[in-house]
């Protein structure tokens, strides 16, 4: 194989690698590492620097990380956040200690979510239970689908649907606030040196 | 904790300091750290991890790349200089540096 076609056939994975990053980004690290190559191989050291740099895929890993971590921050949405903790929660132990942590109050937004939409198709499977026994005190808010032992005891009525919609929404931003704190703990991390 | 893992973690903490002080020398292209830093094999910093720490560095505003063609000809290169931000950060880490490696010495003696 020609040097150029070497160099290009590099190229080509680590764009494929590299995907999802920004294009601004992208482009400028490609642009950089295609300069060293071409470089390398005007000293007729090619086959030494692709030693150096390691796999397409392995040098773009040790940017992808970083990047990832910096548009996640920027962006701020849940979405964003919880996709980030989940592409590096196998590699980083931090990242999946915060993804168990705000997807715990991500389902919770879900659950509330699902709740109200029962209050609206199913109102009688879904409330606000308080039991208050003689030995339990017990507080239950979601769907039960024991029809006859519920209704008795719900508290809430209509109410549940706004309710349960502030729940969800509090327990998004609880979610996004704890993942965004994980995201920080991350980015303050030194990267991985080969 | 075996050698090759601490050597590891020696380098972590010292690579952000290198790059800083190699670009303090002046104007760096990737190329020309990495080549600088060939000598200098203890540092531990070849082209896979000088890229992607210069790429932090800039976003992180303590350097500043911009895409430069050589006045004789040749390949566009990408060119590195300290910003005042880099530069402070750089003068802070080399004062915590000293009195680290001082106070480690007094431990473990010097030898060199």
């Amino acid at each position: 194989m020609s040097k150029n076609k070497q160099i290009d056939s590099y190229m080509a994975r680590l764009q494929r690698a590299m995907a999802g990053v920004r294009d601004m980004d992208r482009a400028d690290i490609m642009a950089e590492i295609r300069a060293h190559l071409d470089t390398r191989a005007d000293q007729g050291r090619l086959d030494e620097a692709i030693t150096e740099l390691g796999s397409p895929e392995a040098c773009a890993s040790a940017f992808l990380d970083e990047l990832r971590l910096q548009a996640a921050f920027s962006d701020g949405g849940p979405a964003k956040t919880l996709s980030t903790l989940i592409a590096m929660a196998s590699r980083r132990t931090l990242a999946a200690t915060g993804l168990f942590v705000s997807g715990i109050f991500f389902l919770l937004a879900i659950g509330f979510v699902i709740t109200a939409l029962a209050e609206i198709v199913s109102p009688e499977m879904a409330g606000l239970w308080i039991n208050d026994g003689h030995d339990s005190f017990s507080v239950v808010i979601g769907v039960m689908d024991d029809k006859g032992a519920v209704r008795s005891g719900e508290i809430l009525g209509r109410w549940l649907i706004p309710v349960a919609m502030a729940l969800a929404v509090l327990s998004l931003i609880l979610g996004q606030k704890i993942g965004r704190v994980f995201l920080k703990m991350l980015m303050q991390k030194k990267p991985t040196i080969v | 904790m075996d050698i090759e893992t601490w050597k590891s973690q020696l380098r972590k903490g010292a690579a952000d300091l290198a790059i800083l002080a190699m670009l303090d020398t002046g104007l760096h292209s990737g190329l020309s750290i990495v080549d600088g830093l060939a000598n200098l094999p203890k540092i531990g910093l070849s082209a896979g991890s000088v890229y992607p720490l210069l790429s932090r560095l800039e976003r992180d505003g303590r350097i500043a790349g911009t895409w430069e063609k050589p006045k004789n000809g040749g390949r566009s290169l990408k060119m590195y200089t300290l910003t005042q931000t880099g530069r402070t950060s750089l003068t802070e880490m080399k004062q915590e540096w000293q009195a680290f490696r001082d106070q480690l010495s007094q431990l473990v003696g010097e030898t060199a």
